[in-house]
């Protein structure tokens, strides 16, 4: 089921949550809102699932007009940060539950819903927890339970609010691959918010990048990452590093002209540079205008630090890179870029 | 040499596994919070001496009479008819309480209006009111010519004071604040995620109040009713005023026991309060047992 929002705004009090966003969901494809806390990502989903309603816009769900919908007519799942399990129930009145609350005549019998809530659980791998109680399961145990809760109703979008956020690390990771392949599987039209750029990157057919009320760019993982649309993006998706600088005849100057780099577009006069970490190479020189900073290695990846005239760039290269050129901390060095976006200022 | 010093490890070894192995008391669990001895048995000393001394010293005179005597005693048409009273207004009042006082919480808990917090103080006052004064008020107001009690009584043919139905209002006046103080707080945390997720799963409210709120709340509203009924089977103050006093009809176990003392009638006075004291404890009992089982349900 597609989803169309249009013109839709929201505010609480002075601030504006949401300013005029207009998106469009396909369906069966999986989004991820992407943006730093109070972008207004996860109000743009609770106002998808009713739990919130707009100032002014409107919402088509299947082409229908659904502002005026209850959230239980919506026929959509929805998955909360911090699971809201019910905490009475067991895993399996749990997943039941959506399925229990029908109006008599749509209930499916009690074998039925045996048959379905077996089922789901065996989707999310939870089959032997059934009869446990919610507080006794770990946090993905829960968020997976939250899942197969949500999938009971049948619903026809998926929405997650920050699914893998009180997740550790790895169980995050796991989680998030076992959910991508979930999706490939059944098809179903998600939409996922989350703040962690690499989340969205792996995980998402296409990624929206908000950012206070509105949204920056709407685009595959690899288009936004290759070409940001914006500063903001730029900075938001990844690692960057960020320069002023002036751009003379698609020539921007650096560090008072220390450093010269190609640009492409129109800019010209006062700009904002910038470079990924990977896209900055270093040699090692002993008349070269950096110098190394400081070193760090983290797994199988090197950071360095560069002092290049007062300013502090950080290059990123694999270890044997790092052991090829031999270089260590306090070495002078030389700098290329390779790639660079710069825009106005 | 090296083989001695081998031996003098291996003792040393063995000397420190039997010495380390202290012995561990039956109820303690390792813990790093000091004082556990200190605290136990100041704790259980304290108890001791506050309501275990003053219950045992009431048994103990009571036994003055023999088990025939005590039987006889609390067994008097007068005692029982008083028994049915006192534990059975209490309940009416204690489950009255129960259900409007869990409204009031609700209401303090869910909306805002203008006065909030003044509604919120005056919860608490059958608390900070001598039960006397409740009790004259109380009477005043639903006496035959009171302001309430005289149209009560001109149009529906209604008496309130003086009857078992004046007693049950004193002691819902009296009971109130415990069961609004111990829900407020449980519905205040309770987090609108699950009431939301509920919504969405295509539950009603009401769907999502009966299998989702109520569930979460029930423990406490059970406290808070034990509370209240407790209260309501030591009121005395309050209910003396409105109750009329009538024996086998409007009098209370308290009052009962008073008037028996009155009439230097010791023993059996401790006799109706050691079988009061019985059935309460029984109550509460099970009514704490009712509780566990409700939060073993979802125990951490």
């Amino acid at each position: 089921m597609a989803i169309q929002v249009s013109g839709i705004t929201k505010r609480f009090n002075d601030f504006t949550a949401l300013d005029s966003v207009d998106l469009e969901v396909k369906s069966g494809e999986l989004l991820a809102l992407l943006g730093p806390s109070g972008s207004g990502k996860t109000t743009l989903l609770r106002i998808m699932a009713g739990l919130e309603s707009p100032d002014g816009g409107s919402l088509l769900l299947n082409g229908e007009e659904a502002l005026g919908l209850k959230p239980r007519d919506r026929q959509v799942g929805f998955v909360f940060q911090h699971y809201a399990l019910f905490r009475h129930m067991t895993v399996f009145d749990n997943v039941a539950f959506g399925l229990k609350v029908r109006p008599r005549g749509e209930r499916p019998g009690s074998a039925e819903i045996k048959r379905r809530v077996t089922e789901l659980l065996e989707l999310v791998q939870l089959s032997p927890f059934a009869g446990r109680y919610p507080a006794q399961l770990s946090g993905g145990q829960r968020q997976r339970v939250a899942l197969a809760r949500a999938l009971a109703i049948e619903p026809k979008v998926l929405l997650l609010d920050e699914p893998f956020g009180a997740l550790d690390a790895k169980v995050r990771k796991e989680l998030r691959r076992w959910l991508r392949k979930l999706h490939d599987d059944i098809h179903i039209t998600s939409v996922f918010v989350t703040h962690d750029q690499e989340e969205a990157l792996e995980l998402a057919d296409r990624v929206v990048v908000m950012n206070q009320g509105r949204i920056e760019q709407i685009g595959t993982p690899a288009e936004v990452y290759d070409h940001p649309a914006s500063a903001f993006v730029y900075e938001f998706l990844g690692q960057v590093n960020r320069f002023d600088c002036t751009v003379e005849g698609g020539i921007a100057h650096v560090g008072g002209g220390a450093l010269a780099i190609p640009t492409q577009g129109g800019v010209q006069g006062p700009a904002v540079a910038y470079v990924r970490p990977h896209d900055l190479g270093v040699t090692p020189a002993s008349a070269g205008p950096a110098r190394i900073s400081g070193i760090h290695v983290v797994g199988p990846d090197a950071r360095i630090d560069i002092d290049l005239a007062g300013l502090s760039l950080e290059a990123e290269m694999d270890r044997e890179r790092l052991a090829t050129l031999g270089i260590a901390a306090g070495d002078r060095c030389a700098i290329h870029i390779d790639r660079a976006r710069v825009f106005a200022r | 040499m090296v083989a001695a010093a081998d031996s003098d490890g291996a003792l040393a070894g063995k000397g420190g596994a039997v010495t380390v192995r202290a012995p561990v008391p039956l109820f303690r669990k390792p813990s790093i919070l000091p004082g556990f001895g200190l605290t136990l048995g100041f704790t259980l000393s304290y108890l001791g001496f506050i309501v275990l001394v003053p219950l045992a010293a009431l048994i103990v005179r009571s036994s003055g009479l023999g088990w025939s005597g005590f039987w006889s005693a609390v067994t008097t048409p007068r005692v029982l008819a008083a028994f049915e009273v006192s534990f059975g207004l209490s309940f009416a009042a204690a489950l009255t309480n129960a259900i409007f006082g869990f409204l009031v919480a609700w209401v303090l808990v869910r909306y805002d209006f203008p006065g909030k917090r003044l509604v919120d103080a005056l919860v608490d006052l059958p608390f900070a009111l001598p039960t006397a004064v409740a009790g004259i008020a109380l009477s005043a107001l639903y006496a035959p010519n009171g302001w309430l009690g005289k149209p009560l009584n001109e149009l529906f043919g209604m008496k309130v004071a003086f009857t078992p139905l004046g007693i049950a209002i004193a002691l819902t006046f009296i009971g109130l604040p415990f069961v609004v103080r111990t829900v407020q707080p449980i519905l205040q945390d309770l987090p609108a995620e699950e009431e939301e997720a509920a919504a969405s799963l295509g539950a009603s409210r009401f769907q999502t109040f009966c299998s989702v709120i109520l569930p979460a709340i029930l423990p406490a509203l059970v406290t808070g009713f034990a509370l209240s009924f407790a209260r309501g089977v030591g009121e005395y103050g309050s209910v003396i005023f409105i109750a009329g006093n009538m024996p086998g009809l409007t009098e209370i176990l308290p009052l009962l026991i008073v008037i028996k003392l009155e009439q230097y009638d010791y023993a059996g006075a401790a006799a109706v309060g050691t079988a009061m004291l019985g059935v309460s404890f029984v109550m509460l009992l099970i009514l704490n047992l009712l509780q566990q089982w409700m939060r073993s349900r979802h125990a951490r």
